[in-house]
């Protein structure tokens, strides 16, 4: 029994990651009613370039190398929207769809070859702080990762839900004809929406990395799908979804990877995709939609 | 003879009750008028009785068969037939596919055999579709890209596409919408050939001349209800109908 | 000479990967599913000639069969997800496949080695054709018999009524269904075909490759299938085929000595293609025009 409430929460601890990720898939989908394929990958490139901040400067603390792998992402995610978006009309989504895969494709190979492969270390803050309650404990590095995590949701929250920009975000997402018609240019909503999403999958690929320890371009492809997985179960377009769905995730392969291992443990998260889309479609959380 | 009958059907969406306890009834081979203000609930009449939505409440006579579960594609089989306010054509399909693909009536299946009506080419549907090109006054541009023709053009192609299937009863949506005077008067004609041909119309309009000329009855509704019906003079004369709608002018 | 019969056979096989995508992608499903059909037909074409002995016609037919129920079984609750929730959970079943491959044992022993699916390790002595004589060039005419066949029933398919339907499905569902025509009957039986065409392909995959594993059936490939008919053009089967030929030709004969940049042009490569052409090589309007110019204004249904 205890095994499994430690193993669920280190899991919920580190599934705050996942709910970044789904909430810069989700967020795109909701402003642009497009998936980035690419995000995931974005994530990741955000954080080695913050790696490389580490390298040039030798000795930079943790922290510095996170606000370097945030920023990177911030920028990825606008090279992104450049490559993807902006030239290409919206009407055509098979073509956006394609663009961002070869995005993620192409950060991925970028990463494989200036890497050579190897895997990174990365800096990780408090990982030899354990908190201990009896038999139970809260590993350091896990709780930073979490609070860093929530507070960057919190932030988001903030923004959507205080600021004009949030409000123009929202508006575009339930009517982006109606949106332009009162005089807020969506492109701007979107490139926007693109570079805080990069920004915020910065920091979760900085956050991976920390947890983990190591950066491997291995990472993309899983946590792609992980993200798309999270999306789709806190309902496509939903912020408070995602990072439900991302704690839950979490949570949920940690617990199915003490029972039935490491190698399994991909499959029944896929099994809990599958529940969900043959029983609740819609997601935690359908956000508000528009009639037919 | 009652072909289509609504019998109290409702229709909900969240709070709003776009169709509020509804009876209505279309009779074989007559032309119906179905009018009301924006809002009173046209569309969403014309889409609980193609099966786009079901109704919240209420059952949904065809030929006096129970046709309240029925999904959409049955209902066409069934002889229910519409075209759509916004055109809805194939646009990136030919003038031809558009109307080989909508030739979905019992009768149709019925005639030819699994293979040669899914796999086979052309030659079987000739007849049939030059009569539906004749219609539409298309003949001779079959092979152009739906998308490409004029806004005219595309009104005609939805009506022959929608007289495809040799339906029973057509549901014509605002046909009217963003036409001149002319294309109205050769819609009014286009009307009237169709019932020569036996098919019971049900029109859902704004534009009251056309209403007016061409149906036999009408009946109107209001915030989901039907608060009149009767003979276009009759309509045109009642207070209710004023009150709501017709303000006077038009 | 024989290193381009192993291209050929490549891009036929990816040939059949991509048309497996287009014939879904015709309906406006995108399914990235289709790399996880090619990788179950690969494993049982494989398994039936090695552990069972079968002969490859049959152990095709058996693999193409069990597509097209895989697919067909897919093809229902895909029915229930739209658009980019679609996209979503067929990639989510591709890796689950890939996922399922990767824990898959299945050995037996035949004399002094064992064969077989060995989880992370693949399957490795799918031997049929060197034991069966098999010159490169044969295997190559072999895997394009079945190419030109799948092209062919297409390109029929394209002219008959039900090409006319799947794309009128794919245009506009609400349409479509007020004109009589039964969406599931329609999406479902594209999913079914589909799987039988991507199964087919990867069975014969497995046979030229000899060893499979399920690093081969991942992400990548689900895009390669999704790929070709899109950057090719939806308007006709040639599209496909161009984008094939363009990618693996070019990717591979034209920057042979790049190596390992080959995946990173690729996708590159995409991104180019879709903000130059983002209706593809081959679109309803250059197709016409190549009508036009090779058949000189004849009539007949695009």
């Amino acid at each position: 029994m205890l095994d499994l409430l430690q193993s669920a929460s280190d899991g919920v601890l580190y599934g705050a990651t996942y709910a970044l990720i789904g909430i810069g898939f989700t967020m795109v989908f909701g402003v642009m009613h497009k998936v980035n394929m690419a995000y995931g990958a974005a994530s990741v490139g955000g954080a080695y370039l913050g790696l490389m901040m580490l390298k040039l400067g030798a000795g930079l603390p943790a922290p510095l190398v996170f606000l370097g792998a945030f920023l990177a992402g911030g920028l990825l995610g606008w090279m992104v929207y450049l490559a993807c978006f902006h030239f290409i009309p919206l009407s055509s989504p098979l073509a956006t769809l394609m663009s961002t895969v070869g995005m993620l494709l192409l950060i991925d190979e970028v990463i494989v070859h200036t890497t050579d492969g190897m895997p990174q270390n990365y800096p990780a803050l408090f990982d030899d702080v354990m908190l201990r309650f009896g038999e139970f404990t809260l590993r350091g590095d896990l709780l930073l990762v979490f609070l860093v995590s929530v507070a960057c949701m919190a932030a988001l929250l903030a923004l959507l839900y205080r600021t004009r920009l949030g409000l123009a975000t929202r508006a575009v997402s339930q009517q982006a004809i109606a949106a332009q018609l009162c005089g807020i240019r969506v492109a701007q909503v979107n490139v926007t929406t693109f570079v805080i999403t990069g920004l915020l999958g910065g920091i979760a690929g900085a956050m991976i990395g920390a947890a983990v320890g190591t950066l491997s371009p291995l990472l993309t492809t899983p946590l792609t799908v992980k993200g798309l997985i999270v999306t789709v179960i806190g309902g496509l377009g939903s912020v408070p979804g995602a990072i439900v769905a991302g704690l839950l995730v979490g949570g949920f392969e940690n617990v199915i990877q003490l029972y039935r291992g490491v190698t399994e443990r991909d499959l029944y998260v896929m099994l809990l995709l599958f529940a969900f889309l043959v029983f609740r479609p819609g997601g935690l959380f359908a956000p508000a939609g528009e009639r037919d | 003879m009652a072909l289509l009958e609504l019998h109290g059907v409702s229709r909900h969406f969240g709070g709003v009750r776009a169709v509020d306890g509804l009876d209505l009834e279309v009779r074989e081979g007559e032309i119906l008028g179905l009018i009301g203000p924006n809002g009173s609930g046209k569309s969403t009449t014309v889409n609980v009785i193609t099966g786009l939505y079901p109704p919240s409440a209420g059952r949904i006579a065809f030929g006096g068969r129970d046709i309240t579960a029925a999904p959409t594609h049955q209902r066409l089989s069934e002889g229910i037939a519409r075209t759509f306010q916004n055109i809805r054509l194939f646009g990136g399909l030919t003038v031809w596919q558009n109307l080989w693909v909508a030739q979905n009536s019992a009768a149709d299946r019925a005639a030819s055999g699994f293979l040669s009506r899914w796999m086979g080419g052309q030659s079987g549907a000739r007849e049939d579709i030059g009569k539906l090109l004749a219609f539409a006054s298309l003949a001779g541009r079959e092979d152009e890209l739906a998308s490409n023709l004029a806004f005219g053009e595309q009104r005609r192609l939805e009506f022959a596409r929608a007289l495809a299937a040799k339906p029973k009863l057509v549901l014509l949506d605002e046909p009217a919408a963003g036409m001149n005077a002319e294309e109205i008067a050769d819609l009014d004609e286009r009307i009237r050939a169709v019932r020569e041909r036996g098919v019971t119309v049900l029109l859902i309009e704004h534009h009251m001349e056309l209403v007016m000329a061409v149906t036999d009855r009408v009946a109107v509704l209001n915030f989901g209800q039907k608060i009149a019906e009767g003979t276009p003079a009759e309509i045109q004369a009642h207070p209710a109908v004023r009150k709501a709608y017709l303000g006077g002018d038009d | 000479m024989d290193f381009y019969f192993g291209l050929a056979q490549l891009i036929g096989v990816h040939t059949l990967l991509g048309l497996s995508a287009y014939v879904v992608l015709l309906t406006g499903q995108v399914s990235l599913a289709q790399a996880g059909f090619f990788a179950i037909g690969a494993y049982v074409a494989a398994m039936l000639t090695v552990l069972a002995g079968w002969h490859l016609v049959p152990a095709l037919g058996a693999a193409a069969l069990t597509g097209a129920a895989t697919a067909c079984a897919v093809g229902f609750p895909a029915l229930r997800v739209k658009g980019l929730m679609l996209v979503i959970a067929t990639l989510a079943f591709g890796e689950g496949v890939r996922l399922f491959f990767f824990n898959f044992d299945y050995q037996i022993a035949k004399g002094d080695i064992k064969v077989g699916p060995l989880g992370g390790e693949g399957f490795r002595q799918i031997r049929f054709f060197p034991e069966n004589g098999w010159t490169t060039l044969e295997v190559m005419l072999f895997i394009w018999t079945f190419v030109l066949l799948v092209m062919a029933l297409l390109w029929w398919l394209d002219r008959s009524r039900y090409g006319a339907v799947l794309r009128a499905v794919g245009e506009d569902e609400l349409a479509a269904q007020s004109a009589g025509i039964n969406l599931t009957a329609v999406k479902v039986s594209a999913m079914t075909l589909g799987g039988v065409i991507a199964a087919l392909g990867g069975g014969l995959y497995a046979h030229y490759a000899t060893h499979i594993e399920h690093l081969n059936f991942g992400i990548l490939l689900a895009t390669f299938a999704i790929a070709y008919p899109i950057v090719g053009g939806l308007a006709s089967v040639f599209g496909t085929l161009a984008a094939v030929l363009f990618v693996q030709g070019f990717l591979v004969e034209g920057l042979r000595d790049l190596g390992d940049w080959r995946n990173l042009l690729f996708g590159a490569l995409i991104v180019l293609a879709m903000n130059l052409r983002p209706r593809g090589f081959l679109d309803a309007d250059n197709l016409r025009a190549i009508k036009r110019l090779f058949l000189g204004g004849g009539r007949g249904a695009s």
